[in-house]
């Protein structure tokens, strides 16, 4: 088995169906907006799409979580214990987060039969695993553990929301459990970050350039920011618990901010192109 | 057999034909009973390709006029390319709940009347259940969901969604009273 | 109520611990190295493998083995310094070369359509010979000397128990045909002759018999 798995490469069934995410950006409706120019994308139960907008995001968490699982394992595979930088605590700690994925995989399983939704019944974008591929284990960490996992504990605090508003005692139950494990790893992150880099400033700087461009590819041109206008909204006190500071997540909420203005951005260029 | 006009007649947003669009309506107007309905004339069917949003509205009853975002229309494995089962339960929606609309004894809401979204959603499964019956992909549990979301989440509404599901042809008198008791249910708890 | 003042027995009646064991403090490191060692290269190879199997269901059970074995690593990494090893990595390496050969072969398909090869090798040659092991170090070290040892084998059994069912279980599952039968066989012979040639886990002795450092049966240590 080789060292380096390339996302291309990762093994589904037929019941899968593989989307390139430079199709998705290509894609000439984009000029019309996240969530085609609806001006409050917040997922509530008021909306009339609400139910498949939560389905389609739920299949999203559940390949993220499949890809998330075998980020964590190839981390276990891919660096030798000690000599090349992964320390034998921090691949068990990669081995306690694959059992994590795996009972989130096993999870979003259950919730997607719940809600409905079959099996790659929407397509899938590996550019979620892209981030697990780093040949750099500070960097694979910190742009995993801290930038993903973060996204995902904003992700699943939105859907926890959801389930709460709409008294969904499965979604809501489900959701706060695996937002635990998420600010586990988060937390995993910043202290292998903190710990790596003790001695090395470069190193730290450079982990942390490739947390702040992960972020922002993560915050899909306003995907996930603080105002009405981005349907995952920045979880500021779960953050905290998993070990960011207050001026990092107020960075991470300025990069969101900067991806939904970019957006616009293109998307009026594209809009005058016509 | 009515015309079925699809606009635009060409796509260049997303990879769909008129063909696509035109077969799955005219399976569609056979299994609702609407193929030859002398009210509804011409059949249109009018796709905004400008936007991967999914919301189809029936614009006019006779002639049965269908507009519908290409995301309603499209592949979900598949960006920009069309998927017949995704158009099939759009737009059957619209096209039974049309022909539910135009037989008297249903004795639907006004046309331009606001239905509000409980009470969509249980028409919806209604149609979806009949559907389903005829050969179309169920997703029975999708429907479930839908219901449960509007009207909580009870043994009481899987019951009243299953008496939506299942029944032949109900009036919308009985569509709404099952849904406001699904709902009074779930507030009386 | 008995009287609380009246001396009891140190060993209750039903207690039947004894202090005669099969192993050594040395012995006991060595063998708790070896036990490190397997336990990270199969950790690290299931992690691995996760990303290469299609089949969702054993995706999702190789990253629960995957944590099973970290931890039974974890276990034995901290038992050495209680066993004088106070530099845990000096143990922590296979008992000799065909040990090695044996996990290289082991871990080297890769390939979608490659997963009876991989299971086999897990969960038809390796953990059932760790089963083997453990049973025999559990049954033949001090059960008052070597307490946490026991300890540690009990709730590591446990895993590689369950483990081992799910994996037959799933292997009984994906093995449909004579060629599918065939596969599982020539993968198990395969690799269960060059663990055969390593001796075991630990080497030879890993079932009792001299071990290669000693060329000679263990001493039974009496009270």
């Amino acid at each position: 088995m080789r060292k380096a798995f390339p996302p291309e490469d990762l093994a589904r069934d037929s019941r899968f169906a593989r989307v390139d995410r430079m199709d998705q950006i290509a894609d000439p409706r984009a000029a019309s907006g996240q969530g085609g120019g609806r001006p409050n994308q917040r997922l509530t139960p008021d909306r009339a799409d609400s139910a498949d907008a939560a389905r389609s995001l739920m299949h999203g968490i559940f390949v993220g979580e499949i890809q998330a699982l075998e980020g964590a394992g190839r981390t276990c595979w891919d660096f030798e214990t000690g000599t090349d930088g992964a320390p034998f605590a921090l691949k068990l700690d990669m081995a306690r987060q694959c059992w994590d994925e795996a009972r989130h995989c096993e999870i979003s399983v259950k919730l997607s039969e719940h809600m409905g939704t079959e099996i790659g019944e929407f397509g899938e974008s590996a550019f979620l695993y892209q981030a697990a591929c780093n040949p750099d284990p500070v960097l694979r960490l910190t742009g995993v553990n801290r930038a993903l996992e973060g996204l995902a504990i904003d992700v699943f605090n939105t859907m926890k929301e959801f389930g709460s508003i709409s008294a969904d005692p499965v979604l809501e139950f489900c959701e706060d459990w695996m937002l635990a494990d998420e600010v586990t790893h988060v937390k995993m992150g910043s202290d292998w970050l903190r710990k790596l880099t003790e001695d090395d400033p470069e190193r730290r700087a450079n982990a942390l350039e490739f947390q702040r461009v992960v972020d922002k590819l993560f915050s899909f041109g306003g995907f996930r920011g603080e105002d009405d206008e981005s349907p995952v909204i920045l979880a500021r006190r779960f953050r905290e618990l998993a070990g960011f500071g207050t001026d990092e997540i107020d960075e991470i909420a300025a990069i969101s901010a900067e991806a939904r203005d970019e957006a616009k951005a293109h998307r009026a260029s594209l809009a005058a192109q016509g | 057999m009515a015309d079925i006009d699809v606009v635009p007649t060409e796509f260049r947003n997303v990879e769909f034909t008129a063909d696509q669009i035109r077969g799955v309506v005219a399976r569609l107007l056979v299994e609702a009973g609407l193929v030859d309905h002398p009210g509804i004339g011409s059949v249109r069917i009018e796709v905004d390709e400008s936007t991967p949003l999914s919301k189809v509205v029936t614009q006019s009853l006779e002639p049965l006029v269908i507009c519908a975002q290409s995301g309603a229309l499209e592949d979900r494995r598949r960006t920009r390319h069309f998927g017949g089962d995704e158009a099939a339960d759009a737009l059957g929606r619209a096209v039974f709940a049309a022909a539910d609309r135009l037989d008297p004894t249903f004795d639907g809401p006004a046309f331009d009347a606001d239905v509000g979204v409980a009470h969509a959603v249980a028409w919806d499964c209604h149609v979806v259940g009949r559907m389903a019956r005829l050969g179309h992909r169920p997703q029975r549990q999708r429907r479930l969901y839908s219901f449960e979301l509007r009207h909580g989440f009870s043994d009481a509404t899987v019951a009243a969604f299953d008496r939506l599901w299942s029944a032949e042809r109900l009036t919308w008198a009985e569509i709404v009273a099952i849904s406001d008791d699904a709902r009074s249910v779930v507030g009386a708890a | 109520m008995a009287d609380p003042h009246a001396p009891r027995p140190a060993f209750a009646p039903w207690d039947r611990r004894e202090l005669p064991g099969s192993f050594t403090v040395e012995e006991s490191a060595r063998r708790a190295g070896n036990y490190k060692w397997i336990e990270m290269r199969l950790f690290e190879a299931l992690g691995g493998w996760i990303a290469t199997v299609p089949e969702l269901d054993v995706k999702m059970r190789l990253g629960t083995h995957c944590y099973h074995h970290a931890w039974h690593a974890e276990l034995w990494h901290k038992r050495l310094p209680e066993l004088r090893e106070m530099n845990p990595e000096r143990l922590a390496v296979p008992p000799n070369e065909q040990m090695e050969r044996f996990v290289e072969a082991l871990t080297e398909p890769e390939a979608a359509d490659l997963t009876i090869e991989k299971l086999v090798g897990v969960y038809r040659v390796l953990i059932p010979h760790k089963i083997a092991a453990y049973t025999y170090h559990l049954n033949n070290t001090s059960t008052i000397t070597d307490a946490p040892t026991i300890r540690s084998l009990k709730f590591i059994l446990h895993d590689e128990m369950d483990d081992w069912r799910d994996g037959e279980m799933i292997l009984q599952s994906l093995i449909e045909t004579p060629d599918d039968v065939r596969r599982a066989a020539e993968r198990q012979v395969e690799l269960e002759t060059i663990l055969v040639a390593a001796g075991g886990i630990c080497g030879p002795g890993t079932l009792g018999g001299p071990t290669s450092d000693e060329q000679q049966p263990h001493q039974e240590v009496s009270a």
